[in-house]
């Protein structure tokens, strides 16, 4: 999608962010503000493989917080509506209990963007 | 608050600290804090620029709309914040005093939302209540300016 990206001072990884929403680039606009460095999806984590070894589930979060050592997911949905979500972060912490991952929720988004009205779906 | 003021002033006594507020919601609770706080201290007052450079369409790093007045360098630093969650703007004050050198830096807030911390290891040495994931005004939280002025806080249902 056609998204202006500007030139960041946290952002840690090699190449250009190529985010999938408007939302993304919001959440990174906010690190970047505050001053946390930051990655794009640097890591895809399997979640389920098949008989074969074959990948069935994987999961990618948006972000990653290195110096937290935390990986972000962003979700615009409602809180009450983050289900599947949160069903892939509980797998992901069983099969890699010793990552770290929260989930960045739209109200989140919203109470560090007070000024900005950004139109995130829900 | 009675409270708050009572560990701040058995932990700080005879140490003089600084009483930071971060403006503008924790203005209320300073002023009680303050008056609840039974030792020598002072009062200071720094503002961030909340993040809304998109909307002017472009991209921004964060600003100090008021600096401190005072000289922190060898002086205890308790910064008083409303509300701590996602950690982000204590994160960036605490790093940025810590450059000047101060003999401490402690944090106080009247709300706390640990589970939605996205910065670890931050100084939040005293903490009011931890509340749910509610949004509040009254008591000089706000939305869009209004309802600072509220005595008691509120849960707002619905916006």
């Amino acid at each position: 999608m056609g998204l202006d990206i500007p030139v960041f001072q946290a952002y840690r990884g090699t190449s250009v962010p190529r985010f999938a929403s408007l939302a993304e680039l919001e959440c990174a606009k906010v690190l970047d503000y505050y001053g946390v460095p930051w990655l794009y999806e640097p890591r895809t984590f399997v979640l389920e493989e098949d008989e074969d070894g074959r990948v069935i589930v994987a999961f990618t979060p948006d972000f990653y917080l290195p110096e937290q050592d935390l990986y972000v997911e962003l979700t615009v949905m409602k809180q009450s509506l983050v289900t599947r979500k949160n069903r892939k972060l509980r797998k992901l912490r069983e099969r890699y209990p010793e990552v770290r991952i929260k989930l960045f929720y739209k109200r989140d988004l919203e109470r560090l963007a007070q000024h900005f009205r950004l139109d995130l779906a829900s | 608050m009675r409270e708050l003021g009572a560990e701040i002033a058995r932990d700080y006594e005879d140490r003089e600290p600084l009483l930071v507020g971060s403006l503008k919601a924790s203005l209320v609770f300073i002023s009680d804090l303050s008056r609840a706080t039974p030792i020598l201290h002072g009062l200071d007052f720094v503002e961030l620029a909340g993040y809304g450079s998109a909307q002017m369409g472009g991209h921004e790093q964060i600003r100090v709309l008021k600096d401190l007045d005072a000289d922190i360098r060898d002086r205890d630093v308790i910064v008083v914040e409303d509300v701590v969650d996602t950690g982000l703007t204590l994160n960036y004050l605490v790093r940025t005093f810590e450059l000047r050198e101060p003999r401490s830096v402690a944090a106080v807030t009247l709300l706390d939302r640990p589970y939605r911390r996205l910065v670890a290891d931050l100084p939040v040495r005293y903490v009011g209540f931890v509340v749910p994931d509610e949004l509040f005004v009254g008591y000089g939280f706000d939305l869009h300016e209004r309802w600072r002025n509220l005595p008691d806080l509120h849960v707002l249902l619905e916006i």
